[in-house]
């Protein structure tokens, strides 16, 4: 009798403990090659303290680069499922290659969460919310600052045409600028120069030697903003060219402070990665849900005005 | 006596004439002309837009001079036979460890590049002894050195400044050295234009040159020929590391900041310059010369396209064509090269 009373305890015991609050999450993302992910997971790894407080995990999937990068997150999103996790939160780039292992996922009993990209296919792929800003918005915010601050002729650098959200940010500046008055384009290079500093600069360079009439530049990422501005510098037109980017880093907000880059369009990744997993990990555990969707993370402009704030979390490696 | 004298003096006319032609048969020449052609079209194409200009020249022979700090060693080393692909993990390596050492911690330039140098030439010394002592061919090796040091790179930068990049500016006589540009041209260009002239006696004018080549051509011999085959590739494999630590350095000097990212296009970039200049992929040709002037040419084919109208989109396309057309150009070249037989004229 009292065996049996212990044997029961103990299976009770074992069941409440081990499944009450226990979420088990993974995060699929870009590669590492991309210092942007780097925030995402901080925010990320952050939620983790929660998470792993309540008895659950936190799983870091990456792809290898963004040459296949549908597929590779597919293959990811497939890896997270078949390790029988709870939930995912995942970047949606390329819905067409992903939304079926998306489905798959959620048919299986796993919640999912997005972030980052792909917010127009939230109510399709089934996902709780979304996480991110808007590329077209962000771009056309940008293209509108810079018209504003007096620009009237932008170049908008894309280091690797044909990804969608590029492309997207790049339309986004054309048509903001162009709204507000001013002419833009967009600078597509081939993409062996992606992540190419030395050859992005030179490249630049040639753009605005060939036409003296670009007054602005904006880049999609912050180490081509380092090429752009090694560019400009070189041609002694730190005056007369504005410099912007999209993302931050800490070379970016130096320019930023010692007035030789304007401004820089912040999707504040540090929330993309901290809001998704914590959601989706309460969401597992209590039944909670936020009632906006999407929710926007940007963008955020930071320039000359607000650049102070920013130092710490640059620091930290969360902005 | 008198006769003798004779001939030497009338041999003087044909001196020169043989040496105009054995500069047209030398296989650099082929390296040369492949340059000249593609300069020309893309002269032609992108005259309107300054081309042909300092500024212009400037502008490609900066993005190649950072390829050719580091094709020169990696030629070397196709040339005795063996493949370099970790430069692509070393130069980002090279750049964070510079840019974290002496910009947050703040340590003194010259030591912070001493220990820089000295990391690098431990990941060559990896490479040389592994590639030696064991029968793993050289592609693998420095593959999984590429990842590893890739990976490393990654992590420890996250560790010590919580990123993978840093922002570094160097003092005034540094990047004066190191960084600025004279004329339009990056300092990178002349210290280029220097280890190419300090390497180019290595190859072409010392022993150490002469068993590369040997090495190259057929190992096993080299080494019954008393060649310190083991030594002389380890050595290799550090120059290769320490050069692309420099390029890494100055590039770090030019643009205020380092990236941990591995730099793939690099590794593409380093052997499409020798394979363009004339260094057989299979190991015991090449020439120095040849190496510059296929720098040159990936250099004018790469920023060329920038000055003309063409379609963006086409960019690869047209690299792809311009590049076969000088590796074509080459080939002749070192077919007249290799089979061209001198008259000899009695006299």
């Amino acid at each position: 009798m009292n065996f049996k009373k212990t044997i029961v305890g103990a299976v009770v015991a074992s069941m409440t403990a081990g499944s009450a609050m226990a979420a088990d999450i993974a995060l699929v993302i870009g590669s590492n090659q991309d210092a942007f992910w780097n925030v995402v997971k901080k925010g990320a790894e952050d939620a983790a303290v929660l998470v792993e407080a309540r008895g659950g995990s936190l799983t870091i999937l990456q792809t290898q680069g963004y040459e296949n990068y549908g597929p590779d997150l597919a293959v990811l999103i497939e890896q997270a499922t078949a390790q029988g996790v709870d939930g995912i939160a995942t970047v949606l780039p390329v819905p067409e290659a992903q939304l079926p292992a998306i489905k798959a996922a959620i048919d299986a009993g796993i919640k999912v969460t997005l972030l980052n990209g792909g917010s127009d296919a939230l109510e399709e792929s089934g996902a709780l919310n979304y996480f991110g800003s808007e590329e077209y918005t962000a771009g056309y915010e940008g293209g509108k600052y810079l018209t504003m601050a007096g620009a009237k002729n932008i170049l908008c650098h894309n280091q690797t045409p044909g990804t969608a959200n590029l492309d997207a940010r790049c339309r986004g500046v054309v048509d903001g600028a162009t709204e507000a008055g001013a002419n833009a384009r967009e600078l597509p290079l081939p993409a062996n120069l992606d992540q190419d500093v030395a050859g992005t600069s030179a490249a630049i360079e040639a753009e605005l030697n060939g036409d003296p009439s670009i007054d602005a530049v904006i880049t999609l990422a912050t180490w081509a903003a380092d090429a752009a501005y090694g560019a400009i510098d070189s041609l002694g037109k730190t005056d007369t060219v504005k410099l912007g980017t999209f993302d931050l880093s800490p070379s970016t907000l130096d320019r930023i402070k010692a007035g030789t880059q304007a401004m820089a369009i912040d999707q504040t990744p540090y929330y993309q990665g901290f809001l998704s997993v914590s959601t989706l990990a309460a969401n597992i555990d209590f039944g909670t849900k936020i009632a906006t969707a999407p929710v926007l993370t940007g963008p955020a402009i930071v320039d000359a005005s607000n650049i102070d704030a920013t130092f710490a979390g640059v620091e930290a490696g969360t902005r | 006596m008198s006769d003798t004298i004779q001939i030497a003096k009338n041999s003087k006319p044909k001196a020169s004439r043989l040496s105009v032609g054995e500069l047209m048969r030398s296989p650099a020449m082929g390296a040369f002309v492949g340059m000249v052609l593609v300069f020309c079209i893309f002269a032609a194409f992108g005259f309107h837009k300054n081309f042909l200009s300092l500024a212009g020249i400037a502008n490609w022979m900066n993005f190649a001079s950072m390829i050719g700090i580091v094709a020169i060693p990696v030629g070397f080393l196709m040339i005795a036979g063996e493949l370099d692909i970790s430069v692509g993990a070393i130069m980002p390596a090279s750049a964070m460890t510079l840019g974290i050492l002496c910009g947050p911690y703040e340590l003194p330039l010259g030591l912070g590049m001493l220990i820089t140098f000295a990391m690098a030439a431990g990941i060559g010394w990896i490479n040389g002894i592994l590639v030696t002592r064991t029968q793993v061919p050289s592609f693998i090796v420095t593959l999984a050195t590429l990842f590893a040091v890739g990976g490393l790179t990654l992590t420890l930068s996250v560790i010590f400044v919580n990123r993978p990049q840093v922002a570094y500016e160097a003092p005034e006589l540094a990047k004066a050295l190191l960084g600025d540009r004279y004329f339009g041209f990056r300092a990178s260009v002349f210290w280029w234009i220097l280890l190419s002239a300090a390497l180019y006696f290595v190859l072409h004018k010392s022993p150490w040159g002469n068993w590369i080549f040997a090495v190259g051509g057929d190992a096993e011999s080299a080494r019954n020929a008393g060649i310190p085959v083991n030594r002389l590739k380890i050595s290799l494999f550090v120059l290769s590391a320490l050069c692309t630590a420099f390029a890494g350095m100055l590039q770090v000097a030019a643009f205020n900041s380092a990236q941990s990212a591995t730099n793939f296009p690099l590794i593409f970039n380093t052997i499409i310059a020798c394979v363009v200049g004339g260094v057989l992929l299979t190991g015991g040709f090449g020439t120095l010369i040849g190496i510059f002037f296929g720098t040159m040419t990936l250099g004018v084919v790469q920023q060329g396209i920038g000055y003309t109208d063409i379609d963006r989109n086409l960019s690869q396309l047209i690299i792809g064509v311009m590049l076969l057309a000088a590796v074509l150009m080459n080939g002749t070249f070192q077919k007249l090269a290799t089979s061209w037989s001198t008259s000899k004229k009695e006299d």
